[in-house]
């Protein structure tokens, strides 16, 4: 009968205490509560990052909108307000001036143009009812329609529907694949790490743009594959070098030494205490991820080397190849709401993980 | 240091080589061959069609065409131009190249040297009114859209207030009976400036090592700089090429503005980050200390250090650039690498685009190689072995 | 703890009963507060103290115990959020607390200069360490040297502090930590001050080169007459190179007197405790008797003696009211209500 040896003092309890049994993803969940409301605090002490929040919420609340107006409100104007098929001529007033004296052609029809319109006998400042596109704003078009006579407001809600989308494809796969290269590489080191190591310099090098440029030409390139294809490119670049490095900070800790005395597996090691450390930066990282991902779709759609049907990007350059950008704020509605619509977007999701970056990096904070 | 560059020229070799192999790829992974480009005919007899595939050596194994076709880049025979045959494809892109190289370095130039000064006095005065004005303007440059921010820069500057011409490099009329052609001025203006980034470098390297007391030094400076820079004036004031160098410079500063304020939002969000993190370190406490002026403090000690990071993220920034310039080309007309890309790649020219991803990767990977070198020499512990 | 200072201990206590006259540097009812989000924390709380020409001054306490902040008080570094509430530092004559920036500017280094711990980041990895140590002669010597001159200084320097002179011309990373200490040494020498603060000189370094260290700057010390003030928690290095001991605990100087004289008979129960605490390598194993309790909350201090909570001798008075600071016996002085409770040291200590 071996005495098990009393240590010296109270360290013996008195009686069995009882341990509440409570179950171990009850308390993660609960722990994962009060992170999560601390990491909120901190959070939105950052006003920038809160603006972001809203912005993002207002394009979701767009994206969701869209479908519901088409099922309600215009589900009996489906040809009218749908945004990549729809046409709508507005009637709008021209008044009619000499022919090549047409200043402001939204405004003005020369003399040949009212006769192809249907008045044989033009004069000088007769008012002439002509159905045009692209319209300005007016009740039946919040914010116009487009060269093609497309509703400009559906346009931008089925666009903030395919931002979401390639966002969250790009932004999920790049860092799924980059947390998992980061943290395999920290843990195992050798020329498993420097092999992937080069892999993401190359890619890093590798100016993505171009490449984009002739993959799209030469293929047929839709919002989810081009999603993947940012998001492995992106995956395996940059970003894995930043969380290998964090995932080496976390290897280093005396608590994976003690998992694989424990017996704990090498994946067992990775999957349950180094990515877990590692994923806070990784969603930091995603809002950048989705920044890059919706520049480099607008960019791609704007040269028209995309398949997707309808994105902010095209609208841009729908008014630009048709001639529209000098008109400058004269046509405002064709360029400024798309434009401005992926500025907020990227800048919503940028600024949110500037704010993140606060909460995942104390230092950055403010005292 | 000789040790470092050697090893990186050997690895930018070796990458080179890998983005050359995923071209070829590329080039290949589309279904059907080149020569369909040309035999799309259905009259043209087969024999034809062999001869054609003969020539174009797409007859010969994948292997062999891998090998063929790293021995081609090398020498610079990258084929004929679909589009503007029979013109090289070597041809056109070496007469864009200096054009892009000129956007490029500008912007890069002027973006670094704004953008730094700023974000370094930005968050020496943290808190101020200035600095949150700073940070508000960089933070819309930096998430606007570019395409859309370059056409509104295109339309403001250039439709509404008439200030600067839209698009192109130059104005035909006014080089009409020019005995120059555009790509020489333009040569001429690129080799002034990589003479005087020569000789600043050189002037700077020699004070250094032969004149030991710093006011001696700062005045032997001032001297060779102000000879210098008369010189250059001189020189160009002299030379007839001016007034068409002139026209040059006239059409580049709408595009470079647009493109250099973008980056340079970029910059001075990333200088005052590491600025923030460098005034921390334990050396400005020393400073401060050894009772050392605010000003200098800054300077000498804090920025100095920021500086490394910022270098660093050049290599990153390079793509970001690249790709702007692509865009800014696109808008404004403006006929470097990008546009011609761009021009290919809707005419289907494939000769065309796939050498000229291949000249931007050459101009990528070059810019990694400065920024390793200006990295080295700015960091000590990379340079000098302890 | 070594033999000299025993056989000291059992003549006469030397010192004289009058205060230090002309010190170089007099600390004056010094109050000092940092300002927190959790409200104000009491850092510095009315401390006074003197060193005099060429002596020095030992500062010992636990982590937090205000002596690093009584250091950056007297370069005037401290940080923003810092208060000086009350006080004087006259250092010289001359009371720094009253300069405007520009004026404490250059008496920075110049008249007080100091030795850091950790000097491993002390260092700006851009530049050489021999143009580091320049900077601060370009700024303080009232006769700007050449170069040249500057340099032969330096190397001066470096050889007094026992690194080899050509390495001014390296970066820091090419320096061990202990030559790096070394070096930071020879930079507060550089422009002739007239006090130095060591703070934790040696903390970082191993036990080998902390000999030779402070060796170095005790030998240094009678050379040039210099004041030093030494900062560590690390009794046994205080002992060996310090004339004069106070005891810092919670903000509060508890104790003070030559160094001797505290060693062999501390009178305050902090100052007890923790000598009672060390155990002695060649002596007869002891029952250690260990500090309990946990450093107090400086938000919220404890009423009264702040030592009070861990006092083994408190008695109701001592968390009433504060202690003044009492002279006992000759330079000795003791802030606590029942240091006659305080026992003697066990014989095989002195």
């Amino acid at each position: 009968m071996t005495d098990t040896a009393i240590p010296p003092g109270d360290l013996v309890p008195d009686e069995d205490i009882n341990v509440p049994e409570e179950s171990l993803w009850r308390i993660r969940l609960r722990l994962f509560g009060s992170t999560m409301r601390k990491n909120w605090s901190i959070f939105s002490r950052n006003r920038l990052g809160v603006v972001g929040v809203l912005f993002v919420g207002f394009f979701g609340f767009l994206a969701i909108l869209q479908p519901i107006l088409m099922a309600t409100v215009w589900s009996d104007q489906k040809d009218i307000y749908d945004p990549v098929v729809g046409h709508d001529s507005v009637i709008l007033s021209k008044t009619v001036v000499p022919d090549g004296e047409v200043e402001d052609s939204l405004s003005q029809m020369s003399f040949t143009e009212a006769m192809i319109a249907g008045e044989f006998f033009p004069e000088e400042g007769m008012i002439i009812e002509v159905p045009i596109a692209p319209a300005p704003p007016n009740v039946k078009h919040f914010l116009g329609t487009d060269p093609f006579g497309r509703d400009i407001l559906s346009q931008l809600m089925k666009s903030s529907q395919a931002a979401f989308t390639l966002g969250v494809i790009a932004a999920v796969s790049a860092v799924t694949l980059a947390t998992l290269v980061g943290s395999v590489a920290a843990y195992y080191g050798g020329w498993i790490d420097s092999s992937l190591m080069r892999l993401a310099d190359l890619i890093l090098l590798l100016p993505l743009l171009p490449l984009l440029i002739v993959i799209g030409s030469f293929w047929d390139v839709g919002l989810v594959q081009l999603g993947l294809l940012i998001g492995i490119l992106a995956g395996l670049g940059g970003t894995a070098i930043i969380l290998k490095s964090q995932a080496l900070s976390v290897k280093v800790k005396p608590f994976n030494d003690a998992a694989r005395v424990a017996g704990g597996s090498n994946w067992h090691i990775i999957s349950r205490h180094i990515i877990p450390n590692v994923l806070p930066l990784s969603f930091l990282y995603m809002m950048f991820e989705v920044t890059g991902a919706i520049f480099l779709e607008a960019t791609l759609s704007f040269f028209g080397l995309l398949s997707i049907p309808m994105s902010w990007g095209i609208m841009i350059n729908t008014a630009h190849t048709q001639g529209y950008t000098l008109f400058g704020l004269r046509a405002w509605w064709l360029l400024f709401p798309a434009g401005l619509s992926v500025t907020l977007f990227a800048a919503g999701f940028f600024l949110i993980g500037r704010a993140m970056d606060e909460v995942v990096n104390p230092r950055l904070r403010a005292r | 240091m000789a040790r470092y560059l050697g090893t990186r020229l050997i690895q930018m070799f070796f990458l080179f080589i890998v983005f050359l192999t995923i071209l070829f790829f590329l080039i290949n992974a589309q279904p059907g061959d080149i020569s369909q480009q040309f035999t799309a005919n259905p009259l043209i007899p087969p024999e034809a069609k062999q001869i054609l595939r003969a020539r174009l050596g797409i007859d010969k194994p994948l292997g062999v065409q891998y090998l063929l076709y790293i021995k081609n880049v090398f020498m610079l025979d990258l084929g004929v131009s679909f589009d503007h045959y029979p013109r090289t494809v070597t041809s056109i892109l070496l007469s864009a190249l200096p054009r892009t190289v000129y956007l490029f370095l500008t912007a890069t130039i002027l973006a670094y040297l704004v953008g730094f000064q700023t974000g370094k006095m930005t968050a020496w005065s943290r808190g101020s009114l200035a600095e949150k004005g700073t940070m508000v303007t960089s933070i819309i440059l930096y998430t606007v859209f570019y395409p859309w921010f370059s056409l509104l820069m295109l339309w403001f500057f250039g439709a509404a207030l008439g200030w600067f011409p839209i698009g192109k490099f130059l104005d035909p009329q006014k080089w009409f009976d020019s005995p120059y052609t555009a790509n020489a001025v333009f040569a001429a203006m690129l080799g002034t400036m990589f003479l005087s980034g020569l000789a600043v470098g050189l002037i700077y390297w020699g004070t250094h090592k032969w004149i030991i007391e710093p006011q001696q030094r700062t005045r032997a400076r001032r001297i060779l700089l102000l000879l210098f820079s008369v010189a250059v004036i001189v020189y160009w004031v002299v030379s007839p090429m001016s007034v068409y160098a002139a026209d040059i410079a006239y059409h580049t500063v709408l595009p470079v503005t647009t493109l250099t304020l973008v980056f340079y939002a970029a910059i001075t969000l990333l200088t005052r980050s590491s600025m923030l993190e460098t005034m921390t370190e334990d050396y400005i406490f020393t400073a401060r200390a050894k009772g050392v002026p605010e000003k200098a403090i800054r300077d000498r000690h804090a920025a100095r250090n920021a500086m490394l990071p910022v270098t660093t993220s050049f290599v990153l920034a390079i793509a970001f650039v690249i790709g702007g310039g692509i865009v800014t080309e696109s808008i404004f007309a403006w006929p470097g690498l990008g546009l011609a890309l761009l021009s290919a790649v809707q005419t289907e020219d494939v000769p065309v685009a796939m050498g000229a991803l291949a000249f931007i990767g050459i101009l990528a990977l070059f810019a990694h190689l400065i920024a390793d070198i200006l990295y080295a020499v700015l960091d000590p512990r990379i340079r000098v072995k302890a | 703890m070594n033999r000299d200072q025993s056989a000291v201990a059992d003549e006469q206590p030397l010192a004289s009963a009058e205060p230090i006259a002309d010190p170089i540097l007099e600390v004056d009812h010094l109050i000092m507060n940092y300002r927190t989000k959790d409200g104000p924390v009491s850092a510095v709380q009315d401390v006074s103290f003197s060193v005099g020409r060429g002596e020095s001054l030992g500062l010992v306490g636990e982590s937090g115990c205000g002596k690093t902040s009584i250091a950056l008080s007297l370069m005037r570094l401290l940080p923003d959020n810092a208060e000086v509430q009350n006080g004087k530092i006259i250092l010289d004559g001359e009371n720094i607390l009253d300069l405007d920036d520009e004026a404490m500017r250059q008496t920075r280094w110049d008249d007080i200069a100091m030795v850091f711990q950790g000097a491993m980041n002390s260092w700006n990895p851009v530049y050489r360490v021999g143009d580091q140590i320049r900077e601060a002669i370009d700024l303080h010597w009232d006769v700007k040297p050449t170069v040249v001159e500057a340099n032969a200084r330096i190397a001066e320097l470096f050889e007094l502090v026992g690194l080899d002179p050509s390495m001014a011309d390296r970066y820091p990373h090419e320096f061990s930590g202990g030559m790096k200490q070394r070096a930071v040494i020879a930079m507060a020498l550089s422009c002739d001050p007239k006090v130095i603060i060591a703070d934790e000189p040696t903390t970082a370094l191993d036990v080998i080169v902390q000999e030779q260290v402070l060796e170095e700057l005790r030998s240094i010390q009678h050379e040039f007459g210099m004041s030093i003030i030494y900062i560590s928690h690390d009794i046994a290095v205080i002992a060996e190179i310090t004339d004069h001991l106070g005891v810092m605990y919670a903000g509060k100087l508890v104790e003070h007197g030559e160094t001797a004289d505290v060693f062999a008979r501390p009178r305050h129960p902090y100052a007890w405790l923790l000598l009672s605490s060390t155990p002695s390598v060649t002596g007869p194993k002891l029952q250690l008797s260990p500090l309990e309790g946990e450093p107090p909350n400086l938000v919220n201090p404890p009423t009264g003696c702040r030592f009070h909570p861990r006092c083994p001798f408190a008695t109701d008075q001592c968390s009433a009211e504060e202690p003044p600071m009492e002279e006992i016996a000759p330079g000795h002085t003791v802030a606590c209500w029942n240091h006659e409770q305080v026992p003697e040291m066990e014989t095989s200590r002195a």
